[in-house]
């Protein structure tokens, strides 16, 4: 699958720091219906590190296009997998992860 | 038959005790409180997230411009050093007031930045309250309030 997210992990000092853009075009149920398309976009996200959530965050239509989005944690160390999952309210899932750095 | 109950109890108690020792944190409050998320009004979505409270106004910062120039996406940080378990933010300007429920892990940050769509309309003249509700881990509500304007709304798309 293509790249659905840009995911970007730096540890400062103890706290990790995330900054994730997620591809989606997160269409309101309003825009959804001017478009003569189905509303659809992101419902929930989940961030991991092993098996541990460090981000867990239900969302609605009004999160903006291709959501940008940014979270602060402690407890990983360098080279950890943060891993991303974001579902969509036509139930797809992406999981994307990338290496803390 | 006293005694096969007894037992029977005894088994779901074993059954029910490792549930909840692993419990993963992710909740899907889209899910469990359906009713919040379709709720046109801030204090009825408040109501059906969290039930009748009175949350004190007090440790919560957010970071929204004073103005914003486009509705479409609206920077927003919601900050706070309250021991949280869960941070909900709403707004007044689209049809429905539910924007993010985070679930926040034990000793989690609250420090989230996101982008959001807000509709600038001629009722609301592009003013708008967005409000963040922290539910403590002591049990106890907090309530923090901002106010902007919005030059044009985001979700004419």
């Amino acid at each position: 699958m293509a790249k659905n997210m840009k995911i970007k992990a730096k540890l400062k000092g103890d706290i990790v720091n995330a900054k994730v853009v997620a591809k989606h075009d997160m269409l309101t149920y309003d825009q959804a219906k001017a478009k003569g398309k189905e509303a659809n976009f992101i419902t929930h996200i989940t961030a991991k590190v092993g098996d541990v959530v460090v981000y867990d965050v239900s969302t609605s239509q009004f999160w903006s296009k291709n959501p940008q989005f940014k979270f602060k944690f402690k407890g990983a160390v360098k080279g950890d997998e943060l891993s991303i999952t974001w579902t969509d309210l036509l139930k797809n899932t992406v999981t994307e992860s990338k290496k803390i750095k | 038959m006293e005694r096969r109950k007894f037992l029977g109890l005894g088994v779901m108690a074993l059954v029910a005790l490792p549930a909840t020792i692993s419990a993963i944190t992710s909740i899907d409050f889209r899910a469990t409180k359906p009713e919040a998320w379709t709720a046109h009004k801030v204090d009825e979505a408040v109501k059906a997230l969290f039930g009748d409270i009175t949350p004190v106004e007090q440790g919560i910062e957010l970071g929204l411009p004073s103005v914003a120039s486009s509705g479409a996406a609206v920077p927003l940080t919601i900050k706070s050093d309250l021991d949280a378990k869960t941070v909900a933010i709403f707004q007044d300007m689209n049809p429905e007031s539910a924007t993010a429920v985070f679930n926040v892990p034990e000793n989690g940050i609250v420090d989230y930045f996101m982008k959001i769509k807000l509709k600038a309309t001629d009722e609301n003249g592009g003013k708008g309250v967005v409000t963040a509700v922290i539910e403590g881990r002591d049990g106890k509500f907090y309530i923090g309030k901002k106010t902007l304007d919005v030059a044009k709304g985001g979700c004419e798309g």
